[in-house]
């Protein structure tokens, strides 16, 4: 019997001369092993077969444009762990209250039903939002609106980013309600292309500024869901 | 002296092998693209500790698994655990729609998805990313029998899971 890590370091190239050669011919006057080989020779090259394509196909434009010099990259789990948290700028919440009206444009037509709902003079999101918000895992996108991350904020409700073509946003918890802590339209050249929480500074800052600990896992996402967000 | 663009050009270059890499590791597409992001993200921010004259690759590589390891494990196993049999509803580019989608190359990619995290990275870098047996010992600060070993496991399960036709 050969030894298996040495025929397989033999087929992968990773054999000295001398020792390739007595595995070659080892091979060559054992028709199990030969079949091995081409089995397994074949199981290498379906795997190139399958996962080369990804390497050929062009890169989406918003892994592209994390590269771009102009793009203001923020990491927000890693910058929590990194440096004490940073206030949240006034003109964020401006600016997501100034972005309401061109979300709600742009999103409706893509939605059954306003995603979002005022009451009281608060934002709360609706329909297909508030429904995802309610039922979706980060793990497990449906329809058109993505989860980001799930966690506390300082008062201990749970939070949520969330994405959709229109862009990208906040909420938190506020009784059996989606209370919404920020909007952030995609910008015109992004088409219908969904925003990556990473690409989007102003939805980092909002997250950075909210969040309290660490992002939940998906097994304390899927946990909390079943508890209905409580 | 190079500059920081040249550093951003290299990683641009990358950019298609990362993102292979993150498919092989993660099933679930958004994972893999959300892991390449990361991966790009923290090697510009760390650019400063990336050493002239050795790798990028193999530097940019490590990163992506250890951020894999960090923070998208959990995640991709669970995905993995709950892999659909058809595509269902994606939201995101999947840059597997463009390929072809003739069966067994679908079942390898529920096979690779089902074998144990350890097992699937050695498969991936050697027997895809072609790294040599020693360049992924180093990688991964792993002895290079461990990574033999791992390999070994991980492509017999596989050829069991996938068949030999």
């Amino acid at each position: 019997m050969i030894d298996d890590d040495k025929f397989f370091a033999w087929l992968d190239g990773e054999l000295e001369p001398v020792e390739a050669a007595e595995m070659e011919a080892a091979v060559a006057a054992d028709p199990k092993l030969a079949r091995l080989a081409e089995e397994h020779r074949a199981l290498a090259a379906k795997l190139k077969q399958t996962f080369d394509p990804i390497a050929s196909v062009p890169v989406p434009d918003l892994l592209q444009a994390t590269l771009r010099p102009s793009a203001d990259v923020v990491d927000f789990v890693a910058a929590k762990r990194g440096r004490p948290m940073r206030a949240l700028p006034q003109w964020t919440t401006i600016a997501a209250t100034l972005v309401v009206g061109i979300f709600l444009g742009t999103m409706v037509p893509q939605l059954s039903g306003e995603p979002v709902a005022v009451q009281d003079g608060k934002l709360y999101a609706a329909s297909s939002l508030d429904q995802a918000l309610d039922t979706q895992l980060a793990s497990a996108p449906q329809g058109n609106v993505r989860i980001g991350l799930t966690f506390r904020d300082g008062s201990g409700k749970i939070c949520r980013s969330f994405s959709a073509p229109a862009g990208t946003g906040l909420a938190c918890r506020s009784g059996n309600a989606w209370r919404l802590k920020g909007l952030f339209a995609a910008r015109e050249d992004q088409g219908s292309q969904y925003r990556m929480a990473g690409t989007d500074p102003d939805l980092a800052a909002l997250v950075d500024s909210t969040m309290v600990g660490e992002p939940l896992d998906a097994a304390a996402e899927k946990a909390e869901l079943e508890r209905n967000w409580r | 002296m190079d500059q920081p663009s040249s550093f951003g050009d290299q990683l641009a270059a990358l950019l298609p092998r990362l993102r292979r890499f993150a498919h092989a590791l993660s099933w679930n597409s958004t994972d893999a693209d959300d892991l390449t992001q990361a991966t790009i993200e923290r090697a510009l921010r760390s650019s400063g500790q990336w050493q002239h004259g050795t790798r990028l690759d193999s530097w940019c590589y490590r990163i992506m698994r250890n951020l894999w390891i960090d923070t998208a494990r959990a995640s991709a196993r669970k995905a993995a655990r709950e892999a659909p049999e058809e595509d269902g509803v994606r939201v995101s580019e999947d840059p597997r729609e463009a390929m072809d989608a003739a069966v067994d190359l679908k079942r390898i990619m529920v096979a690779m998805a089902q074998l144990p995290d350890e097992q699937r990275e050695v498969v991936a870098l050697i027997l895809i990313e072609g790294f040599g047996y020693r360049e992924v010992s180093e990688m991964l600060g792993l002895p290079i029998g461990t990574v033999s070993s791992r390999l070994v496991r991980g492509r017999t399960a596989l050829l069991a899971m996938v068949g030999e036709q």
